[in-house]
């Protein structure tokens, strides 16, 4: 091996020329080591960058091969030819032309087919984005200090037995920011609409309509009361009155009460716990019974619509979140987020079943690849690991 | 240096992966073509290929990374080598033109990374075929898509879980992500963080998503999980969610043992995690209590994904008799006392740096280290000497760690004190050292094994604050991206602030499941 020089791939740490060989060897591997990191995450960049523009060149060609033919044709894989500048569909496949790097210039949802909104609407890098297109619902998050990811603030909690939060002010609205008590109730139409509330909520025994941050408090008292913790959710009740109120504070430290018990029940190990080991205990050999296969079974077994049943009907406490969904769904043009200042979950309103509402892992399609998923590959190379090795490379 | 091993060619014909909606077929132009010769070449690419992933990524990476260069001479670098795909050749960078020219080979695969290069396009091409190897490999270890257990070391295959996709479900909008707040109900962060660990658990959501949990039970809380998962990502909501069912389902719950958790005040996030495990195994697993320290073997939700197996070898001093002891774990929990960093014994002479505890040193103490103790033994008949020593029989699927911040101190005022020491963790944790396995001394320079028991990191609960005053944060990983949790606020988190948090519970994942 040659003597190393004094600067390795990257050529960013560079040893002086008259260093001991030491130094430059030193400098050599560490200045390697720098090019091996940029390298790593100029691949996984490149990856994610190249494959989402390749798979946009893909979706307009098939778009178009799509449009080409007879509306009224439900064949999802037409059997003509259309070309673009980035891609060619033919025989229901698509093939690039050229780097999609260069030929492709926007990204498309793959979900949706929408553009990807490509920078935060606010924040750190944000941009106002183009108001004549129509983007994809995914953006990027939001970055800005006392703003949540969708670029969302908080109001206080509300008066009464919350604490002032010094911290709370700065991101209360504007208008009236020392005054919490405002904010209670039909001032909502006076916030901008990333200003949020805090909700209610209903209590599943009581039916009562609390606020979030007395809901604890409340069913302790409520539902703890009813049976075996009279006493203690009595005595609660006594100790939560002189000043154990609530807040929603924004700072990890200092706000809330908290008292983690150390007398952790034991389900974990503790194997320096125990003095000696009971010698009948010993020996739970791993051959026995028990040892059930985990075979996986078919995707589509699984995946059961139950909301049919009367299990819904039993679930009087689910939320009525369908109709508030669906009417989001439908604004398009809602880029903010913003029609979520409204909810407050209605959970009063016993629900008869909605099966359509429930995500779902759809069956019948053929799972999408990704990378790591692993379904659908299952039936094909089965080969074993030791086989199937060049022997005559091509050429 | 092409060291790779060869064996005849199978004669099996390999298959071009099939065009996907939505996807090109091919990464270039140029694998196109290199695909549509013949069945021989595409036969000989993908084995050879296959070959390359192995010697990549099941040997030492001496061997990809040593170079011959057009003088003959050899050369093993840090930065990567590129193997040919059309010839057994490694070469250096700056040799690819030459070869290219003088061989008409114009694929290269990254000796890191296993990338493919394509000279023609002069860029990494991603092709669906070759990715979908290379990730297999990468990821699972193997090619082989059976996923049955090949040591009974590595976690259960998760039974019917299916791949969540989020292009794949019928009705979530692009904006439904599963990123939302949790409002605090009143001291209820130890339940939030852990509810977002839940939230964010790939395992859970996918059994949630795809309605594992069918019942008709009032007051579940497995329902109330579910509806809250279907909260989460099936809706377009950004507003924090109010968990008003989790928590009435908490105050419901019968359980006796927890009276501790059911009060008003601040609790331990660590006994909720306890809790809800404990309860949800009873709505979804075989009706039976999860045994304390006995090998109860459920297959519910709960018990496939958190559970894993302990084993204790206690050797008698006097006669060398050897009894073993099996027990299950929900988490493993690590005292910080009493450790000693690996760091503080090399550079005792050092000195001047204070030594960082690691996630690791914790590990070796309990999981590696043996320690003393005194039992009957059977043989002897009388209390002896035993030497006893504690190693992974079988590794969880996600493996919970619990530091020990949270200790009563003996002394004259018996009270609970926190221990505020910093634990480095690593992103990714080979448990393989802590394994019984390891313990026979199997396994080492087994680069496959290895890899099949990384671990990596999901998401870290940290508790802020005095023991009395603190509060609960979270931090969750959402593919590659981090989010900070505080109650009902989310924040993009950076990698510096997950890992230098103090952490209280971490979460790792298996990374053949990810
Ligand atoms: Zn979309
Ligand atoms: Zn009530
Ligand atoms: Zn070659
Ligand atoms: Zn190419
Ligand atoms: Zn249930
Ligand atoms: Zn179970
Ligand atoms: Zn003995």
């Amino acid at each position: 091996m040659s003597a190393p020089e004094n600067t390795g791939k990257a050529g960013v740490l560079v040893a002086a020329e008259d260093a001991p060989i030491t130094d430059k060897l030193a400098h050599a591997t560490l200045d390697d080591v720098l090019y091996n990191i940029v390298h790593d995450i100029l691949i996984k960049v490149h990856r994610d960058e190249k494959t989402a523009r390749a798979n946009t060149a893909a979706i307009k060609v098939e778009k178009l091969a799509l449009n080409s033919i007879d509306s009224s044709s439900t064949d999802q894989r037409p059997d003509v030819e259309v070309e673009t500048d980035s891609a060619i569909y033919k025989d229901g496949n698509v093939t690039l032309k050229g780097n999609p790097l260069k030929t492709t210039k926007e990204i498309l949802c793959p979900k949706c087919h929408l553009p990807r909104l490509l920078h935060p609407t606010d924040g750190k890098g944000g941009k106002k984005p183009d108001p004549s297109v129509i983007y994809c619902k995914k953006h990027p998050y939001i970055e800005k200090p006392g703003y949540d990811i969708y670029g969302q603030t908080w109001v206080a909690p509300g008066p009464g037995r919350g604490k002032k939060k010094k911290d709370m002010k700065d991101k209360l609205d504007p208008n009236d920011p020392s005054s919490p008590a405002a904010i209670m109730e039909g001032s909502a139409k006076d916030r901008p609409p990333n200003v949020l509330s805090f909700p209610s909520a209903t209590c599943s025994k009581c039916k009562r309509c609390i606020l979030v941050t007395r809901l604890n408090n409340h069913m302790g008292s409520c539902i703890g009361n009813s049976g075996r913790n009279a006493s203690r959710a009595a005595a609660q009740k006594i100790s939560n009155s002189n000043g154990g109120s609530q807040n929603n504070d924004n700072t990890p430290p200092g706000s809330q009460k908290g008292t983690p018990l150390p007398t952790s029940r034991a389900a974990s190990p503790r194997k320096r716990d125990g003095d000696e080991f009971d010698e009948d205990a010993e020996e739970s050999d791993p051959t026995n019974p028990k040892k059930k296969k985990l075979k996986p079974t078919a995707l589509n077994k699984k995946v059961i619509l139950k909301a049919k049943s009367p299990a819904a009907t039993l679930k009087k406490e689910k939320i009525a979140k369908g109709s508030s969904m669906l009417n989001v769904e439908q604004k398009a043009d809602d880029i903010d987020g913003n029609s979520t200042v409204q909810v407050a979950p209605k959970k009063s309103v016993p629900k008869g079943p909605s099966p359509t509402k429930k995500i779902k892992l759809n069956p019948s399609k053929p799972p999408v690849p990704s990378p790591g998923g692993k379904k659908g590959k299952r039936d094909r190379d089965m080969e074993s690991e030791s086989s199937g090795t060049l022997s005559s490379p091509p050429r | 240096m092409a060291a790779r091993p060869a064996t005849p060619a199978s004669p099996k014909n390999h298959k071009v992966k099939d065009a996907q909606p939505g996807q090109p077929m091919y990464g270039c132009e140029h694998t196109q073509k290199l695909f549509n010769q013949d069945q021989n070449t595409t036969n000989t690419s993908i084995q050879h290929y296959k070959s390359i992933l192995r010697s990549i990524f099941d040997t030492n990476p001496l061997i990809s990374q040593t170079t011959k260069g057009s003088d003959g001479v050899i050369h093993t670098t840090l930065t990567p080598a590129w193997l040919c795909l059309q010839c057994p050749g490694t070469l250096t960078e700056e040799d690819l033109v030459r070869h290219g020219s003088k061989k008409q080979h114009r694929f290269y695969v990254d000796s890191r990374n296993a990338a493919l290069y394509c000279q023609m396009c002069d860029d990494i091409v991603w092709d669906p075929t070759f990715e979908e190897l290379r990730i297999q490999k990468q990821v699972t270890g193997t090619f082989s898509t059976s996923r049955k257990r090949k040591h009974e070391e590595l976690p259960d295959p998760i039974k019917d879980n299916p791949t969540f996709i989020s292009a794949n479900t019928t009705i979530a909008s692009c904006k439904a992500n599963g990123l939302r707040g949790i409002y605090n109900a009143g001291a209820t962060c130890y339940q939030n963080v852990v509810l977002q660990s839940f939230l964010h658990n790939p395992i859970l959501r996918n059994f949630y998503l795809s309605d594992g949990h069918q019942c008709e039970s009032p007051h579940c809380l497995s329902c109330a999980m579910d509806d809250m998962f279907q909260d989460f990502y099936a809706s377009e909501v950004t507003n924090g969610y109010t968990a008003a069912n989790i928590l009435s389902g908490f105050w419901i719950s019968e359980k006796k043992a927890f009276e501790n958790l059911v009060t008003t005040k601040e609790q331990d996030a660590h006994e909720f995690f306890q809790f809800l495990a404990e309860e949800l195994h009873e709505r979804n697993g075989d009706g039976k209590k999860p045994e304390i320290g006995s090998e109860h073997s459920c297959t519910c939700i709960i018990h496939q994904t958190f559970y894993g197996k302990l084993q204790s070898t206690t050797t008698c001093q006097n006669c060398q008799g050897v009894t073993n002891q099996v027990q299950s774990f929900l988490d493993l929990s690590l005292p910080l006392e009493n450790v000693t960093p690996a760091s503080a014994k090399k550079k005792k002479a050092g000195g001047a740096k204070a030594t960082v505890m690691t996630l690791q040193d914790c590990l070796d103490e309990e999981y590696i280290k043996s320690d003393k103790c005194e039992y009957r033994c059977h043989n002897c008949s009388s209390m002896q000497q035993a030497r006893r020593q504690t190693s992974i029989k079988r590794l969880p699927n996600v493996l919970a760690i619990q530091f020990k911040r949270f200790e009563y101190k003996q002394g004259r005022h018996e009270r609970a004190a926190k221990i505020d020491t910093p634990v480095q963790f690593p992103l990714s944790l080979n448990m393989l050292p802590y394994t019984s396995r390891a313990r026979g001394g199997e396994g080492k320079e087994n680069y496959e094994l290895a890899r099949s028991c990384t671990y990596d990191l999901l998401s870290v609960i940290v508790h802020v604050g005095e023991i009395d005053t603190g509060h609960y944060v979270s931090y969750c990983r959402v593919g590659d991206q981090w989010f900070a949790f505080n109650d009902h606020k989310v924040e993009v988190a950076q990698l510096s602030d997950v890992l230098n948090a103090k952490a209280y519970l971490l979460f790792y994942m298996v990374r053949s499941l990810s």
